[in-house]
């Protein structure tokens, strides 16, 4: 069973009557499987957090299905077993930490008496220990985003759904909240989390679905995505003369006195370093370049802009196969 | 879908049972009753200032639900107060006249106190110069329900001295006058009229008017002569003109439109062709 | 009660209470409260009775200004500030949101008017009057009509902005304090259908005048239990109604 299986989820906004409809959503299909980070990824507009609050019940779909754990997701019993983050949280300022987190856990019909104790081991967690009678409105954005994160957690949750949950942060809140996705995972949790940062993604996502003008483009591993992508090897030397290299590789460059060999991804680089080698030349590195995400993710921006279908989830509502995702050159 | 309906069953009959709480509520309750409804009105020229610059506004409330509350009969002592809420509507706003009117109307007519309504079209007219109708109003209760034909005549003449008062008052003067029992002045005051009348509807009521006050000085008059004539002949006059011959009159009257008096020689009664029954004492 | 539900109302109290402006509207109506000493001085012969007078007319006041206040700013604080969202994401329902609130404010209005109240009967007692049972009796409708007013406005706010919420909820009162003359009226309409909507307007709108009888209670007025019972019933129906219409708009309400 997925831990979140969205299928064909259509959203739309009127802004008002006599203009017509505006559709954020085209048919959204991903899921995410038990115990992976999940990287939702899309510019700004692309329709995340929508697809988000038609899983938290906030907005009712046009169309289309969403599964928590199997149960539909406007079910309580589904959302009992969801920690959700939003963006950009903003929480009642005139709580301390300590009576905003007990709050949020009578939400989840969880007694105060049995949540006290977990409410201090909550906050040393998210590392905002020492502030916990503080008024929320003494709190600063990051700190906002670190209670945000300890009331997700209040119910203990199995899926944990993060609306840009780095936006706010400074270097070491970003260092601590990835320490803390990773930790999550070791337990056993599922995190799927929405973010317009390709770094985000490549330092934590296990799978990404990458979403454009309400339709999901890519989706699949990120070992996969990028693995399939190679592009060329860098082959960097010295104690070489230009020459020599010139007739081992025409492709060559001299960068800060060492020279670069660029050699394409199914050339034979085993040939190529034995030659430097013979020739009296010292390897230093050999770097199969990838594509990176910021590449991929660029070229389906570029495709969308030029209108041409980069894969088959275009919003035709035909399920992606994940495994003929990520392999286009 | 089920839980929404549960919601809308809830939402109706909330309502119905409170609209028959209401129901029952309203039959524990007299509304007016025994308390007066009028103890917390405060004056008008509190209210004036209470009104916030709508005070047209609190006027037209205020009359309205006295309206309402004076057409409800069976409210026991409701002309208590009635001055003081006419004074205070008129208060709030000196220039509206229906107040006055309507209030004066059901002080003389339901509450049958006419002094009382004077004062309020007194008082109309003080602040309100150069309107005749209430003084008209005024005039009318005196004639109406006093029978004070002095007064109402001086009312009438207040009135008819406004620019503007239409020619009924004249007319209306007229008759008050023949009321009073003066023909002579009444039937000078009707030929006014009845010469400068410009529609049919004044000549025909000025007509009317002198036909029947030279009916009543005529009529008496030719009576009293064939009486004197039976008393002088032993017999009834056979006409009229006979009464001419005798000398008992210069010449036999005729009615205003000229024609002979009908005369019946066998019992001999006089009688005009036209007969009009304004005058009730 | 359900936790949720208790959390709610533990949360919608806390959060009037952490208010400054709520402290100030029921020092204001104290301290109006407490000025009827000087306006009883004014007064020749029972200042007793103008002190209770004016007394009560300031709670009331106070007590139905804080109701609008509070119960037009709650929801709309939510929605606006998007608070809603972190609380609608929980395994709670939207009815149990609005009972929540409900409760909550039911609470505040009752820490409200019980401050006043207590300190009006000491404030009585000092100036040597006796404990009157029927202003007490006078409090208790005041506290129902002042749910009804609370109800009132959840249900605008749970739609509309706090401005037409203030506008709408004002008018109702106002309205519903008159709503007794619409009774005498409909006798003089000639149109028989104008007739049956006037009817309609007075069971559909709220006749919150029958909650008034602080005029009664200081004349010594008997008052009739038969009316005082159906005026409760009267206030569980109708704030039965305004909630179920409330939970039925804002369930299809969407939070963008």
């Amino acid at each position: 069973m997925k831990a979140l299986e969205i299928k064909g989820l259509k959203k739309s906004f009127r802004s008002n009557f006599l203009i017509k409809k505006f559709n954020i959503l085209k048919g959204i299909d991903l899921d995410v499987e038990k115990g992976e980070i999940y990287g939702f990824l899309g510019p700004n507009g692309a329709g995340k957090t929508t697809t988000i609050k038609c899983i938290m019940g906030l907005l009712s779909p046009d169309s289309g299905e969403v599964r928590v754990d199997g149960l539909p997701a406007h079910a309580a019993a589904a959302r009992q077993r969801i920690g959700f983050l939003p963006e950009n949280p903003y929480f009642y300022d005139y709580l301390t930490a300590r009576e905003f987190l007990l709050f949020s856990a009578s939400l989840f019909n969880i007694p105060e008496k049995e949540m006290r104790d977990k409410v201090a081991a909550l906050i040393h967690r998210v590392g905002l220990s020492g502030h916990e009678d503080l008024k929320l409105r003494k709190f600063s954005k990051g700190m906002i985003q670190r209670l945000g994160l300890a009331q997700a957690l209040v119910n203990d949750p199995d899926l944990l759904i993060l609306d840009e949950p780095f936006s706010g942060l400074d270097p070491v809140g970003r260092k601590d909240l990835r320490l803390l996705i990773l930790a999550l995972r070791e337990q056993g949790k599922t995190v799927f989390f929405s973010s317009h940062i390709l770094q985000d993604m490549e330092l934590m996502a296990d799978r990404v679905g990458i979403i454009l003008a309400g339709t999901i483009r890519r989706q699949g591993k990120l070992s996969e995505l990028i693995a399939r992508s190679t592009q060329y090897v860098e082959v960097v030397c010295d104690r070489i003369a230009p020459k020599e290299l010139a007739r081992i590789h025409p492709d060559h460059a001299l960068r800060d006195n060492q020279s670069v060999l660029t050699l394409a991804g199914d050339a034979d680089v085993n040939l190529v370093v034995e030659s430097i080698i013979h020739s009296g030349g010292r390897i230093l590195a050999v770097n199969p370049v990838k594509m990176t995400l910021e590449d991929i993710f660029f070229s389906e921006m570029a495709g969308g802009a030029n209108g041409v279908p980069t894969s088959q989830s275009n919003g035709t509502g035909a399920p992606p196969n994940p495994s003929t995702l990520g392999g286009k050159p | 879908m089920t839980r929404r309906r549960w919601l809308a069953v809830a939402a109706l009959s909330g309502l119905l049972l409170a609209a028959g709480m209401q129901q029952r509520y309203d039959s524990t309750v007299d509304y007016f009753g025994e308390r007066s409804a009028f103890v917390s009105l405060p004056p008008g020229k509190t209210l004036r200032i209470l009104s916030f610059g709508y005070r047209n506004l609190v006027a037209d409330m205020l009359f309205i639900w006295s309206i309402q509350f004076y057409s409800t009969y069976n409210i026991r002592n409701r002309f208590d107060f009635i001055e003081r809420v006419y004074d205070t509507i008129t208060d709030i706003t000196p220039e509206y006249k229906e107040p006055y009117i309507i209030g004066s109307l059901i002080m003389a007519h339901e509450a049958q106190d006419v002094p009382m309504a004077l004062r309020l079209l007194d008082k109309g007219s003080r602040l309100n110069p150069g309107e005749w109708i209430f003084d008209h109003d005024a005039g009318f209760y005196c004639y109406k329900y006093l029978k004070d034909y002095t007064k109402a005549e001086e009312y009438y003449n207040r009135a008819a001295a406004n620019p503007g008062a239409p020619v009924f008052i004249k007319r209306m003067k007229a008759h008050l006058v023949y009321l009073r029992d003066d023909p002579e002045v009444a039937t000078r005051m009707w030929l006014d009229i009845y010469r400068s009348a410009e529609d049919t509807l004044t000549r025909d009521s000025a007509f009317n008017h002198l036909y029947q006050i030279k009916a009543e000085t005529d009529l008496p008059l030719l009576r009293e002569r064939i009486v004197e004539y039976q008393r002088r002949y032993r017999r009834l006059p056979a006409a009229l003109s006979d009464l001419a011959r005798a000398g008992l009159v210069r010449e036999v009257p005729r009615d205003f439109s000229g024609n002979e008096y009908i005369y019946d020689p066998a019992v001999g009664t006089v009688t005009a062709q036209r007969i009009f029954r304004w005058k009730k004492r | 009660m359900k936790p949720a539900i208790r959390g709610i109302a533990v949360n919608t109290f806390r959060e009037s209470a952490r208010n400054k402006m709520f402290y100030l509207l029921v020092f204001f109506g104290i301290l109006f409260a407490l000025s009827s000493k000087l306006v009883s001085f004014l007064t020749l012969g029972d200042a007793m009775k103008v002190l209770k007078d004016t007394g009560l007319a300031a709670i009331n006041f106070f007590c139905v200004l804080i109701a609008i206040f509070t119960g037009i700013n709650l929801v709309y604080k939510e929605i606006e500030k998007k608070t809603v969202f972190n609380i609608l994401s929980k395994p709670l329902s939207r009815d149990e949101f609005i009972a929540g609130k409900f409760l909550g404010l039911a609470l505040t209005m009752l820490t409200a008017l019980g401050a006043m109240a207590v300190i009006f009967f000491a404030f009585v007692a000092v100036s040597g009057g006796g404990f009157d049972l029927g202003i007490l009796l006078y409090f208790f409708m005041l506290y129902l009509e002042l749910l009804v007013i609370v109800a009132i406005s959840l249900l605008f706010s749970s739609f509309t902005t706090p401005i037409l919420s203030f506008i709408f909820t004002v008018s109702l009162y106002l309205i519903g304090q008159v709503m007794w003359t619409f009774n005498e009226f409909k006798d003089y309409l000639a149109i028989p259908l104008w007739r049956v909507f006037t009817q309609g307007l007075y069971y559909l709108l709220p006749n919150l005048h029958k909650f008034n009888i602080k005029n009664e209670v200081v004349m010594g007025t008997a008052i009739d239990p038969w009316s005082v019972l159906f005026s409760v019933l009267y206030a569980l129906a109708y704030v039965l109604a305004l909630l179920a219409l409330t939970v039925l708009i804002f369930r299809r309400r969407e939070f963008q």
